[in-house]
């Protein structure tokens, strides 16, 4: 074993970000590293900031990509970057330093599902199964050798912010699982095998362009709008459709039994099976 | 109303019931998933839209916020 990481930087938000500092901080003891955490992206519920003054970790606020640049690359000791639900894409002259690694969890089975937003996508797709992927960071986006990997299935009527939910209480797990043997230099890694088709899925794309038709399979209507469900994080803008040959956008959505249907302006039901009706409110689109 | 609010949040969280404290998040009763299942329900139970910019910490930092921030948007 060579020379010992002497220093570990977090970037992220969220519940995996905030339980992955915890539990980086816990085993300082044993390693010794100096910890710190940087908010790159802000997020209204986030607490990781409070984790940090709670456990007297060093934290930094740097919306600034050019400054968060800047920052790592004047990283001089040897140092583990952990990109944890992180989309700030490290740079090549990061990444390329030979002082530096940086591992990052991707929120699908790579090389599948690359780039933005993968479990919208993998519920958008009809996958019956996904998971997570630590890997280490190279100048490509999601292209680095696979760390560890860990599965789950996608319930049948899973929305993207639950299945976001169960995936980072599964990357906690395959991090606590790998961090010793990625510290110690010691991780069995593989290359992604991906094929020449390999798509990238990239921020500005929504699943079904964002729109759908009101004479589509509604089993395939719901599953688009559980695709692009994240509560109020404006991730998507909302879906929208014609009603009555008008625009109108989604404002929420249900799957009810026909006994709760009620008669409701601004309100589609639709079959879903035989015992259920999706509902969908909506308003009239105004663009801006 | 309020009555109704706090069976959502027994259903979604019920240690909130009994928290009397002034920051369900940072104490970690709850997170922001449970956060947008509590606006979901809130929002089909009262037909109100609940724009994003209620939904921050101040305004789900114990059972009364949520219940004052409910009797705000039925007013408005």
């Amino acid at each position: 074993m060579g020379e010992m990481f002497c220093r570990v930087v977090v970037i992220g938000y969220g519940k995996a970000t905030g339980n992955i500092l915890k539990y980086i901080e816990k085993q300082r003891d044993i390693y010794g590293y100096r910890l710190e955490f940087i908010e790159h992206e802000f997020h209204a519920l986030s607490v990781t900031k409070k984790i940090c003054e709670e456990m007297g970790i060093p934290y930094a606020n740097m919306p600034d990509k050019r400054e968060l640049t800047e920052y790592l690359c004047d990283i001089q000791e040897k140092t583990l970057i952990v990109s944890a639900s992180n989309n700030y894409l490290f740079p090549a002259a990061c990444v390329e330093k030979e002082n530096i690694t940086i591992i990052n969890f991707h929120n699908a089975l790579l090389p599948d599902y690359p780039g933005r937003n993968a479990p919208s996508w993998v519920i958008y797709q009809g996958e019956q199964e996904t998971g997570i992927t630590w890997h280490y960071v190279t100048p490509g986006i999601d292209e680095g050798n696979i760390i560890i990997q860990k599965k789950c299935a996608i319930g049948p009527e899973e929305k993207a912010y639950e299945l976001t939910e169960r995936l980072m209480d599964l990357a906690c797990e395959g991090f606590e699982e790998s961090f010793a043997a990625v510290l110690e230099e010691r991780a069995q890694t593989r290359p992604q095998e991906a094929g020449p088709g390999r798509r990238m899925y990239r921020s500005y794309e929504v699943p079904g362009d964002g729109v759908f038709a009101l004479d589509e399979e509604p089993a395939a209507i719901y599953r688009l709008l559980r695709s692009v469900d994240y509560g109020k994080s404006a991730i998507f803008p909302p879906l929208r459709t014609v009603v009555d040959g008008v625009q109108a956008e989604v404002v929420r959505y249900r799957k009810i039994v026909p006994e709760k249907k009620k008669d409701e302006e601004h309100v589609l039901y639709l079959p879903l099976g035989e015992a259920h009706l999706l509902k969908i409110k909506y308003k009239e689109y105004r663009q801006e | 109303m309020e009555e109704k609010v706090l069976e959502i949040l027994e259903e979604y969280c019920e240690e909130a019931l009994s928290y009397d404290g002034d920051s369900m998040m940072e104490d970690g009763i709850i997170d922001s998933f449970t956060v947008i299942n509590i606006v979901s329900e809130l929002e089909e139970e009262f037909d109100i839209e609940i724009d994003a910019k209620y939904v921050v910490a101040e305004n789900f930092k114990n059972k009364e916020a949520i219940i004052a921030l409910v009797e705000r948007l039925l007013e408005e």
